[in-house]
């Protein structure tokens, strides 16, 4: 119920800051929800400005570039836009951790059960590469080159499509032994 | 390709959510409802697959690297329904799991990329079934560049679906001229990475291999 | 209990068992020992009848096992309730919000009344008390094994197979799981490459060679002697030794885990 409530009002944040067209109202959201992390160091700023900044940088960059440096312009557009994008960002470093994805979206049985296999899978192949980059790593000196990398990438890729077909057939016959599909005809 | 959100009005995100919430009910009831014991087991790989694809990254000219797609590969291999169901799926656990891409964004993507990403994939994969090399590139070129190209076009909407009464832009403030280059113009290259790396993928998955 | 007559099976050209005979009586606890790709996987799943034998048959109690004769509900039923097989990577078998559903999953799928009270008795046993409410997907690889063995017990099945369960367990684990095999009163086959693990576990034991026959079935004791079997299922190996300035070579094994 818990994890339901808080996304449900991670979501009617979001939509709201899609709503407001004020930027000192969207950076005074932002400043709200990180005064929420009560006696801890404010971290979701810190991070959500870092996960942000490239967006922030591309957006305000390509602007002056395309108006070629028309300030005016500038200021009438970009505030709102960065102040929107970074209260949505610190909403997501500070609600969505806090959120246990599969009891929130456990509204229904078959949407719960492919979340916790996918997620499990996702989990599991992640994991896998991580292995494969520091298996990488220390095995070479320098950058790969275009020639080893697309070959390198093509060997993952099909690892993982080949570990994806065998790992399909794996759960589906730990599901039936485990009795999933008793009353199937 | 991720959308964070903030760039997305609610003009743009309240459609996709119709459009793609009818199409998740579908999708769910067909899990449902099949009596194939393996296609839950299957949209589950496919989403872990999509997710690890999107982790490999090909050096650009210049110094920079990319991220390859996977989504050519992933609609060869699992066809389009588990495709879009996989994607969709990738997008919402990296937006609330991992905080990367936003939620409104989310039903944007798995309509271009989920949707339209592997269609394209697989309609050429289709029409090129005779010739199986170019066939599986072009699936690979397709599931990155048509999704390139929706999202352009999505993201170039804005200033004109989304602006006060004097005409700013509320949300991503830029049209058709700059989003088209820049979003699509790099996709052309990472497509040739899609596509180089679904053939060599493809050559290692050739019959006769074991299973890992 | 079980019977298994002229087992051959491939996938594809890739043959993994040739005329395995072999039977188990009911409270045994054999030790399936092999090499890796020997068999060892494909032999449990047709047992489980989760893989069609590609020749021969199985018999549980008399009737035939596939997933032809468990397609009757009935069958299927009785059989899933009392043949449990924890899979060499546990994490196929998970797919539960809590460890708690995760154990009580069995029970509530044949409709028994306790169910929850068997997830909290088995996870007790296994030692994941503690755990009962974290997601099994964030657990370590040993703990998803221990969650997949607690609900396999939780049926309370007559018949328990086990693919290599001690590949993730530390050597303390080990020990442990050994010694919980030996007091559970369920008709036991254990697979494993591990030769040591089979004398400590197993009564009998039944060899799969890398021809994908049945090289022995017999005690533990006997085969320990076979050095050629061993050397032949590739379960003992040699190389060089050094004691002081003295060099010789003979067969052994490398008690690794
Ligand atoms: N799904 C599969 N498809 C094709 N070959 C397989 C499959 N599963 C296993 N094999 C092959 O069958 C042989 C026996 O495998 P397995 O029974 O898993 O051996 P073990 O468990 O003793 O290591 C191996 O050579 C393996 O590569
Ligand atoms: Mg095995």
């Amino acid at each position: 119920m818990k994890d339901r409530l808080l996304l449900l009002v991670y979501l009617v944040l979001v939509v709201t800051a899609t709503l407001v067209h004020d930027a000192r109202l969207l950076l005074a959201g932002a400043l709200t929800v990180t005064a929420t992390e009560f006696g801890r160091r404010p971290q979701s700023w810190v991070r959500a400005l870092r996960a942000a900044l490239p967006f922030l940088v591309a957006i305000n960059l390509g602007f002056l570039i395309v108006s070629k440096g028309d300030l005016s312009a500038a200021g009438r557009v970009l505030p709102l836009v960065n102040a929107r994008l970074f209260f949505l960002v610190v909403l997501v470093f500070r609600i969505l951790p806090a959120i246990d994805l599969q009891r929130a979206l456990g509204f229904s049985p078959t949407l719960r059960f492919v979340l916790i296999l996918a997620t499990s899978q996702v989990l599991a192949f992640r994991r896998l590469f991580g292995d494969f980059e520091q298996a990488l790593a220390a095995r070479t000196t320098r950058r790969p080159g275009l020639r080893t990398s697309l070959r390198q990438g093509a060997a993952l890729g099909a690892f993982f499509l080949r570990r994806a077909e065998h790992d399909a057939t794996e759960i589906t016959q730990a599901l039936t032994a485990r009795g999933f599909f008793l009353d199937r005809d | 390709m991720h959308i964070p959100d903030g760039f997305l009005g609610p003009q743009t995100y309240g459609p996709a959510y119709g459009v793609a919430g009818v199409l998740w009910a579908v999708g769910l009831r067909r899990l449902r409802r099949t009596l194939d014991p393996a296609a839950v087991p299957r949209l589950a790989v496919a989403t872990a697959a999509s997710f690890a694809l999107m982790l490999v990254t090909v050096p650009l000219p210049g110094g920079t690297t990319v991220h390859v797609t996977g989504i050519g590969m992933i609609a060869v291999l699992f066809g389009v329904w588990h495709g879009f169901l996989a994607l969709s799926l990738v997008y919402l656990l990296q937006a609330l799991m991992f905080g990367d891409g936003g939620v409104t964004a989310l039903p944007v993507m798995a309509l271009t990329a989920g949707l339209g990403g592997t269609a394209a994939a697989v309609a050429v994969h289709r029409a090129c079934g005779r010739w199986p090399r170019p066939a599986v590139f072009l699936a690979g070129w397709c599931g990155t560049v048509v999704p390139a190209v929706l999202v352009a076009f999505v993201l170039g909407a804005q200033p004109l679906l989304a602006h006060d009464a004097e005409g700013t832009p509320l949300f991503f403030p830029f049209g058709w001229a700059v989003t088209v280059p820049a979003v699509v113009l790099p996709h052309l290259l990472v497509g040739v990475a899609d596509g180089v790396l679904a053939v060599l993928a493809w050559r290692a998955l050739a019959p006769g291999e074991d299973a890992p | 209990m079980i019977a298994i007559e002229k087992l051959s099976h491939a996938y594809g050209k890739r043959t993994t068992l040739v005329d395995v005979d072999a039977s188990i009586d009911a409270g045994e606890k054999i030790v399936l020992l092999g090499s890796n790709g020997c068999g060892k996987t494909t032999l449990l799943k047709i047992l489980t009848g989760l893989l069609e034998p590609g020749g021969g048959h199985v018999l549980y109690d008399g009737h035939q096992v596939s997933p032809a004769a468990l397609r009757d509900k009935t069958v299927r039923r009785r059989f899933r309730r009392e043949v449990g097989l924890l899979f060499q990577n546990p994490e196929a078998m998970l797919f539960n919000p809590t460890v708690r559903d995760e154990i009580a999953f069995g029970p509530r799928q044949h409709d028994l009344p306790d169910a929850d009270d068997r997830a909290r008795h088995w996870a007790a046993q296994v030692g994941v008390e503690d755990l009962l409410d974290h997601a099994p997907y964030t657990l370590s690889a040993g703990q998803k094994q221990l969650v997949c063995l607690a609900a396999l017990l939780a049926l309370s099945p007559r018949l328990l197979l086990l693919d290599e369960p001690t590949a993730a367990l530390d050597p303390r684990s080990t020990g442990w799981l050994v010694d919980f095999l030996q007091d559970l009163p369920q008709t036991l086959v254990v697979a494993t490459h591990n030769l040591s693990l089979a004398t400590e576990l197993g009564e009998r034991c039944l060899v799969l060679g890398e021809d994908h026959t049945l090289l022995h079935d017999g005690d533990v004791a006997s085969l320990r002697e076979d050095t050629e079997v061993l050397y032949r299922a590739n379960l003992v190996h040699t190389h060089r030794h050094r004691h002081g300035d003295q060099e010789h070579r003979h067969y052994h094994t490398h008690d690794w885990s």
